[in-house]
């Protein structure tokens, strides 16, 4: 090998070195930095995530963890935000709003918006963020012992010492109380009356459950005959091999919404609309509801009745929702935990 | 020696650093936040608002009772399983010990749920009274402070008794064959031979299981719920859902100010049995 070769043949290498390197840089420029809940992340990724990164040829950093810490980390970064989207509650994003931490959305770059139902479209009335899945809180309850026809039926003498509710300090919590409020006649914003009927009951309820998961095993051995829970839960109740049904009280059912964000002052805002814009498209929104991840919120979703089974699913269950306004939770829920502190805590 | 000293100092230094960095401070700064003034300054009134509510004074003396509790009642199992254990064959005390100790090899979650079916209204313990006529209609046992005892006396009952089987593996052999022969009962022994003999096993083990009663949390949540809370659930729920970090700060000095009470009250009852000894003698 003559010295010319050698010469050439470290250039080309040396070009190549750097290409890569260069690539590299490249790629690590082009990243999107989204922030969601540690919930089924091995589908979202299958789903979501590496069809995303293929069509945006960027890289996908996904943060998890739940609200709380979430929403502390955007606060901790507010002036110069680590993240480029987040999902959070309705609630959630209105303080994250309040607190300045997030920006309008431009729904005009969102091709899939106006497939949205309308529940989802601006939950909280403020441009701010973006439904993508909603759940409806009704009651799971043993047809064979029971009937349920409206919210406030739990708490009859006969039932109460068989149900488990959820409590104030759960999701389920509040909005099982807001419609127990308005089976009561009584539902103003501090829950008052159904916390205070609740409190009534205390004794015999059988417990004001905090993991919904336990709830399963509750019923199974009979320790309970019915719950207020999300739809979400749903599935694992309709298994039992238990006559288990799915309550429609007359005050209609409750439920939550999660939404899309951005932070003000996001750098990648044309990329993470993308990336919104791709998770709210019929097919991903498809493919999720599919594998029980998520509820529609794309209305041209069509799947089958027995995955509708197991979802919130449709045009009149999306009407039907009655949600506690987000300001209501934010502004209350403190006063919440401390009322139902002092009439069922004790 | 200074120099022995100078190096046993070098050698504690890196993990010193290292406790301090990640254990000390942070626990300071946590406690810190209980007693700021949040215009200013130090006040002690998160402490007055935190006791002032009945709510928060029930759920402290339930810890308490069911600290306490918990603690008397494995003392008294763990020394009579403790004297057996000790007593048999070497090749058979390995192996008890070994049972003993296997509960704490599984998570507390498992076994916590495992007394949801046990202690459940078609669970064996119900099907055991309505059986034996104890009871016509299944007891409702699960989400109650029994539930909460039951729970961490089983979760806390191995620490003691093996904290007991080596203080009384370190008692002189003869020291009881030697008071039964001068006419001590059963009674007289445990009392004046066996307690005073074995109070720094009782002292350790009954530290453990207090500080363990007042620092688990998955026990009190499953088995009692926010039905019945006790002050590590109370903490649970001011952190995560109240986000009221200054009352999560009051428990946790609450909690670590029992711990210390606990440990120093134990030694101090031990320390005054030995004085009385000595005053006797």
């Amino acid at each position: 090998m003559n010295a010319t070769m050698q010469k050439a043949i470290l250039a080309s290498g040396t070009a190549l070195m750097l290409t890569m390197g260069a690539a590299q840089a490249f790629a690590q420029e082009k990243t999107l930095t989204i922030s969601v809940y540690a919930l089924a992340q091995d589908e979202y990724k299958q789903l979501v995530y590496d069809p995303f990164e293929k069509i945006c040829g960027c890289k996908l950093v996904v943060e998890t963890g739940n609200s709380v810490e979430r929403l502390a980390k955007m606060e901790a970064n507010k002036a110069n935000p680590v993240i480029d989207m987040a999902v959070v509650s309705m609630a959630d994003a209105l303080a994250a709003s309040r607190a300045g931490l997030i920006d309008k959305i431009d729904t005009s770059k969102l091709a899939n918006f106006n497939k949205l139902y309308d529940v989802a479209k601006d939950p909280n009335k403020d441009g701010m963020s973006v439904g993508y899945t909603f759940y409806a809180t009704s009651i799971a309850y043993r047809s064979d012992k029971m009937k349920i026809e409206s919210w406030a039926d739990l708490l009859k003498p006969e039932y109460a010492s068989h149900i488990a509710w959820p409590n104030v300090t759960t999701n389920q919590g509040p909005p099982a109380l807001y419609m127990l409020g308005q089976a009561l006649g009584k539902d103003t914003p501090d829950l008052k009356a159904a916390i205070e009927a609740v409190g009534g009951k205390k004794d015999e309820i059988v417990t004001f459950y905090e993991k919904s998961s336990q709830l399963v095993q509750l019923m199974k051995q009979e320790e309970i005959w019915a719950a207020p829970i999300g739809r979400f839960t749903w599935a694992p109740f309709t298994k039992l091999g238990l006559p288990v049904a799915w309550a429609t009280p007359k005050e209609g059912q409750t439920g939550g919404m999660n939404v899309m964000i951005m932070p003000k002052g996001g750098k990648k805002s044309e990329l993470a609309l993308q990336f919104m814009d791709f998770w709210l498209s019929t097919d991903i929104q498809k493919a999720l509801a599919e594998k029980f991840v998520d509820s529609p919120a794309n209305k041209d979703v069509k799947v089958s009745d027995e995955i509708a089974n197991n979802l919130t699913y449709g045009e009149e269950t999306a009407k039907s929702l009655k949600l506690i306004p987000s300001a209501t939770a934010l502004d209350q829920r403190a006063g919440w935990v401390k009322s139902w502190n002092e009439k069922v805590g004790q | 020696m200074f120099q022995n000293r100078a190096e046993a100092l070098a050698l504690a230094l890196p993990a010193a650093i290292f406790a301090a960095a990640v254990f000390l401070v942070p626990v300071v700064i946590l406690l810190s936040d209980g007693f700021r003034n949040p215009a200013g300054g130090w006040t002690i009134s998160a402490y007055i608002d935190f006791f002032s509510s009945p709510l928060n004074q029930a759920v402290f003396l339930r810890t308490l009772k069911l600290g306490a509790l918990v603690t008397v009642v494995s003392a008294v199992i763990g020394y009579a399983a403790a004297f057996a254990i000790v007593n048999l064959e070497p090749g058979m005390k390995g192996k008890v010990t070994g049972l003993v100790v296997l509960p704490l090899m599984i998570s507390p979650v498992a076994r916590t749920y495992a007394w949801i079916v046990i202690l459940g209204r078609t669970g064996i313990v119900n099907q055991a009274f309505q059986a034996l006529g104890i009871s016509d209609v299944p007891l409702r046992i699960l989400f109650s402070e029994t539930a909460i005892f039951i729970g961490l006396l089983q979760l806390f009952l191995p620490l003691m008794i093996i904290s007991l089987i080596s203080a009384l593996e370190n008692m002189p052999k003869d020291a009881v064959p030697a008071a039964r022969v001068l006419g001590a009962n059963w009674f007289q022994v445990f009392w004046k031979v066996i307690l005073p003999l074995t109070k720094e096993g009782l002292v350790v083990g009954g530290t453990l299981v207090f500080t363990g009663c007042l620092t688990a949390y998955i026990t009190p949540a499953i088995l009692g719920g926010s039905k019945v809370l006790m002050l590590e659930t109370l903490m649970y729920q001011q952190v995560s859902v109240s986000n009221n970090f200054v009352a999560a700060s009051v428990i946790a000095f609450i909690l670590i100010v029992m711990s210390f009470a606990a440990n120093i009250l134990l030694k101090r009852v031990a320390t005054a049995r030995n004085k009385q000894r000595r005053a006797a003698a």
